[in-house]
């Protein structure tokens, strides 16, 4: 109904985004109006909005807009001319004033083969070739006979006309041409048995298909548009309007229309170097279900069950992004622990740390972060595509950086990864090996980079912290969580020793054993016990056979501050030296340099891998970072 | 005459036949209009639909040849 509620909220935003565009054209806010198209054409993409936003972007006032001109030829078996409007719309929200060469209605073929036509007197950027199947291949459409087609000689006959019209084409034209592939017929002549038969027409379509890719293959500059593909994803029954194929010779929705101009604009993105390149990803409600600071890690959502199982999925299709070249980055309004916690320890995650070549986890504004990681990462804030659930956030990087592609997600989690792909922002032409191994390039040279900034930093970071730490025995109070601690520590665990409460509780009194339960205490709260030491004093050496922290903690000196006072054990014990054992685990990468940072001297190593260090406390003593607070108890 | 429908068709009429409103009348029609070509009559029929989310088959396509076709025919379907 005209007047309820929801449609006078959607016709007032309809109504501010018009608005909202007309001003910024008005005042030459170049970024800020070709947002405002993007905006009205994703929520209101109609017939009226494309030529709303073509009126204005073709007004004087557009002069200083500064969109780029870019001239598309358009070439068709039908009236392809009534996707001008869209494609013009589309353009403008991406920064592109768009000019046409229309050629005539289904003169295709001359156009291209006539070396005098009007195609090749007018310079163009990229041209299109937009052939129905049944026009391409009338026999192969067939509605009624099938017995007279041949399909060899048809596969044949479509190949030497390709490559005829592409040779022609590129002989006297330097242009990107993209050419649509063949979408399946409406109905199969032969029905449900169509596709068990291999001189069905299913068969046919795709073999032409696979010829088109390997002639244009051998055309430089020469690309299919998955024609068939698209019309699959938005459907069949929604692509076309047989009345307007009937009464207009345009055989499309106004669907249609909307999905192809925006299609189009993947490929003129691409050809113009326009692709993003890097995604920024919120955490809370984007990578997981809830929010970590408030659910804690048991409670956010991620897992086999929903929600969780569609967040899953969400980072799959990222990871899937990532692994063809994108770049990816966090910016998240988090405590850098909690989120550590969820990433080493939440083992839904598909995404790791490692996979982030930023990763801005602080809480002031995100355009600051996104600031940071331009900065970082060394690339163009018009490179980057934001993803956030909040539309308040949304809403203040819009503002605040208009020329970053804001993504808001949808409120269903099973819908974010179509939000995603939906534009193809990240799409290019190929994907090169290079690609692939720039991402990783990004990342090490950031951390490169973010090292040497921060290193003088570091100390006042730890200075920030306000940490206490505390050495307290191991006794029947702590017991259970010191053999948890044991049995849990993957990372920071240099041997990997899983004790029960009871062989702990049989070294708590013997006095070769020294154990020590490690508490710290910082600005944000009081961790509790978070490492473990145990060691036993043989000799003159104290030999250490526990050593671990909480991943919680990692980062952050504890575990300077943990030897430190193992010298000090040792000293008062008499013993002069401390040996230390590593045992390569899988997960314990973070713990591997410890004795090595620390000034100890390998001795062995054995066939499994384990080496065996040793300090020499009186010459080489540990002393406690100064940044700590700390207590014996 | 429904002010409001009549309002609204001539708005959408002098937005793809571009006209100015004013002067569009009850016998403004695609014989003596300029402008109101096959091109821009396409245009309208997908126009008007939009406008009121309304259908119309092929046969209605080529009745909608003067404000007043139109008129009648879409009110006969809101």
């Amino acid at each position: 109904m005209r007047d309820s509620p929801m449609l006078n909220d959607d016709a007032m935003r309809e109504g501010q985004l018009r608005e909202a565009f007309a001003t910024h054209v008005q005042s030459g806010n170049r970024d800020l109006a070709i947002q405002s198209a993007r905006l009205l054409l994703k929520d209101f993409a109609s017939a009226k909005t494309y030529r709303f936003i073509g009126k204005i972007a073709r007004g004087d006032g557009a002069l200083n807009l500064g969109l780029r001109p870019f001239r598309i030829a358009l070439l068709s078996s039908f009236s392809i001319e009534f996707i001008q409007d869209a494609l013009f719309a589309q353009g403008v929200a991406n920064g592109l004033r768009v000019e046409f060469y229309q050629t005539g209605f289904n003169a295709f073929r001359q156009e291209i083969l006539d070396s005098s036509s009007g195609l090749y007197q007018n310079p163009f950027d990229l041209a299109i070739l937009a052939v129905e199947g049944d026009d391409w291949l009338p026999e192969a459409y067939s509605r009624y006979s099938l017995a007279t087609v041949n399909h060899a000689i048809l596969k044949e006959n479509f190949k030497s006309e390709i490559a005829a019209m592409l040779g022609r084409f590129r002989a006297n034209s330097r242009s990107p041409i993209l050419i649509h592939d063949l979408a399946q017929p409406d109905h199969y002549l032969l029905g449900i048995a169509d596709r068990s038969n291999e001189k069905g027409q299913g068969c046919l379509v795709g073999e032409v298909n696979d010829i088109l890719h390997e002639v244009c293959r051998q055309f430089s500059d020469a690309y299919v548009l998955g024609y068939d593909a698209l019309v699959s994803r938005i459907g069949r029954e929604r692509w076309y309007d047989q009345r307007m194929k009937h009464y207009a010779k345009f055989p499309l929705s106004q669907d249609a229309v909307g999905a192809l101009a925006r299609e189009f604009m993947r490929y003129c993105r691409a050809l113009l170097g326009l692709s993003r390149k890097c995604l920024v990803l919120d955490l809370d409600n984007t990578l997981w279900g809830g929010v970590v600071g408030e659910d804690g890690l048991e409670g956010i959502q991620l897992g086999p069950t929903y929600p969780g199982s569609a967040f899953v999925e969400f980072q799959q299709n990222i990871l899937g992004l990532h692994s063809r070249g994108v770049i990816l980055a966090v910016a998240s309004k988090n405590n850098p622990q909690d989120v550590d916690e969820v990433f080493a320890q939440q083992s839904s995650m598909v995404l790791q740390r490692a996979d982030f070549s930023a990763f801005e986890v602080r809480w002031n504004a995100k355009g600051e972060s996104l600031k940071r990681i331009a900065n970082q990462l060394n690339i163009g804030l018009e490179h980057i595509v934001f993803v956030d659930d909040n539309p308040a956030e949304c809403e203040h990087v819009r503002m605040l950086l208009p020329m970053v592609t804001v993504i808001q997600l949808p409120s269903k989690p099973e819908q974010y990864s179509k939000a995603l792909f939906d534009d193809g922002w990240f799409d290019t032409l190929s994907v090169s090996a290079e690609d692939i191994r720039r991402s990783a390039l990004y990342g090490q040279r950031a951390q490169a980079e973010a090292l040497r900034e921060t290193s003088t930093d570091l100390e006042g970071f730890y200075r920030d912290l306000e940490m206490t730490v505390t050495f307290s025995p191991v006794n029947e109070k702590n017991l259970s969580r010191a053999a948890q601690l044991t049995q849990k520590t993957n990372q920071f665990n240099v041997t990997t020793h899983r004790h029960t409460e009871g062989d702990i509780a049989g070294r708590m009194h013997d006095p070769a054993w020294t154990l020590a339960a490690v508490s710290v205490k910082d600005r944000f709260g009081d961790n509790g016990i978070i490492g473990l030491i145990m060691a036993c004093l043989v000799d003159k050496e104290l030999a250490i056979e526990t050593f671990l922290l909480s991943c919680r903690v990692i980062g952050r000196t504890v575990e300077t501050a943990m030897l430190a006072y193992l010298c000090e054990a040792a000293s008062s014990r008499g013993a002069s030296s401390l040996l230390g054992k590593i045992t390569p685990t899988q997960k314990n990468a973070p713990a591997r340099d410890l004795y090595q940072r620390h000034g100890f001297n390998k001795e062995s190593v054995d066939e499994a891998g384990t080496s065996v260090w040793r300090l020499d406390c009186e010459y080489s003593k540990i002393e406690i970072p100064k940044w700590f607070k700390f207590f014996n108890d | 005459m429904d002010d409001n429908l009549e309002q609204s068709i001539k708005r959408v009429m002098s937005d793809i036949l571009n006209i100015p409103e004013e002067m569009i009348t009850e016998d403004t029609a695609s014989d003596n209009t300029e402008g109101w070509d096959s091109a821009n009559h396409i245009q309208l029929v997908i126009a008007l639909e939009e406008e009121f989310s309304i259908s119309f088959d092929v046969k209605e396509f080529e009745a909608l040849l003067s404000f007043a076709d139109i008129y009648e025919m879409v009110q006969s379907k809101i």
